[in-house]
């Protein structure tokens, strides 16, 4: 019989970019380390586009002079995956996961993190699925609902999934979405009739698919963000 | 998997090497040393050659990108020196061995996936001058190498 697994859940409101991948290499470290159980982030991040390892700024579509104008900030990251916006009502997780406890690799990690959102997505009577090869994420139809981008270093995950609530999806059309060029976005909002309960529960609800989904047996909801938050190298 | 089996027999006799003949699905190559970060080396003298393992790419799904080192880049075992990318995921390549990177394969900048198909062979990634050849000791064999890989497989 395996030994019981634990994941501990930090719901963090909105964050900002750059404060939130400070807040993650240290929690990879810490994983690493084993002085923290399988950790997982939820959070928002104010309007944000981000590019992967392959810096496919080309996806972006106006210039990044033009970004502050509409509000939104750009961020080169190490994640797999292309071009990307976070905003206001999309549902962020962060999971900062040892792989190796799992025996799990990038594809099977990243298959769960499909399924979780699908699950999540059925909740609400929308049927997603899988994309195809090449075309990673969460679909309803050929509409983009949910993406993917992760980072893996010495089996331990950073960055992860984007589920979109209720974001305004005009800040799509500012980029070719992951790079593809003729799929359309999407979100639960759209795409269900049911009524959408408040962002709290919503979050609480994509938390609990993909704890389920990664066989946790034990989930310990973290109370005070400040905790993680209030990091002392704030420069 | 019979078909797996068919093509590390024919890497194996190409390198004239062994292929350890087990049931589960990855090819697993006597001869070669393996680090439990899922890289292979090949040690000749003073250089050596490495990759990723046939675990490691069925585990990472199709590889889209290939991140190489510098020439002349100093590389430590057990630390990254680049990465790959595959179904959005970047996973960092750890080396098995120190030393200074002499050669990469640039074949991978145009076709990453020869990682995929050719993990031992074509997909080589990286060339090394080695700083220390007693380092090998610490990396496992074939056979420890297969055993890992089937502990690993059983945690899910």
């Amino acid at each position: 019989m395996r030994s019981p697994r634990t994941s501990e859940v930090w719901r963090l409101g909105t964050v900002n970019y750059l404060k939130s991948l400070k807040i993650q290499d240290k929690l990879v470290s810490e994983r690493k380390a084993h002085q923290i159980p399988d950790t997982l982030l939820s959070l928002e991040h104010p309007p944000t586009y981000t590019l992967g390892k392959r810096r496919t700024d080309h996806n972006l579509l106006i210039p990044q002079s033009q970004l502050t104008k509409i509000g939104a900030e750009l961020h080169y990251t190490q994640r797999g995956g292309d071009i990307t916006f976070h905003g206001p009502r999309q549902a962020i997780l962060y999971p900062i996961i040892s792989l190796r406890s799992i025996g799990f690799g990038a594809r099977n990690y990243v298959e769960t993190l499909e399924r979780s959102m699908i699950e999540f997505a059925s909740m609400y009577g929308v049927k997603a699925r899988a994309g195809n090869k090449c075309e990673t994420g969460v679909w309803v139809g050929d509409r983009k609902i949910g993406a993917i981008g992760v980072r893996i270093s010495s089996g331990i995950t950073c960055h992860g999934l984007a589920f979109n609530i209720d974001p305004d999806l005009n800040y799509f059309e500012h980029i070719v979405p992951c790079g593809i060029a003729d799929k359309e976005v999407t979100s639960l909002r759209r795409e269900t009739d049911a009524l959408l309960p408040s962002e709290e529960v919503i979050h609480k609800q994509l938390i609990t698919c993909l704890a389920n989904a990664f066989s946790y047996d034990d989930v310990v909801w973290k109370e005070d963000p400040s905790v993680i938050l209030d990091t002392k190298d704030d420069e | 998997m019979a078909l797996r089996l068919l093509w590390a027999s024919r890497v194996a006799s190409h390198l004239r090497i062994s292929v350890a003949q087990r049931g589960f699905a990855s090819a697993v190559l006597k001869d070669l040393k393996y680090a439990d970060s899922h890289e292979w080396v090949k040690i000749e003298g003073n250089k050596a050659t490495f990759g990723i393992t046939d675990h490691a790419q069925d585990h990472l799904g199709d590889v889209v990108y290939v991140e190489l080192p510098e020439l002349g880049h100093s590389v430590s075992q057990g630390k990254s020196f680049g990465a790959v990318e595959s179904v959005k995921a970047t996973s960092d390549i750890n080396s098995p061995v120190s030393g200074t990177v002499v050669e990469v394969n640039k074949e991978l900048t145009e076709s990453p996936g020869l990682v995929n198909s050719s993990p031992y062979e074509q997909g080589w990634i990286v060339k090394v001058e080695l700083s220390d050849a007693g380092e090998a000791e610490k990396l496992m064999d074939s056979d420890k190498y297969s055993k890992f890989c089937e502990e690993e497989d059983a945690k899910h």
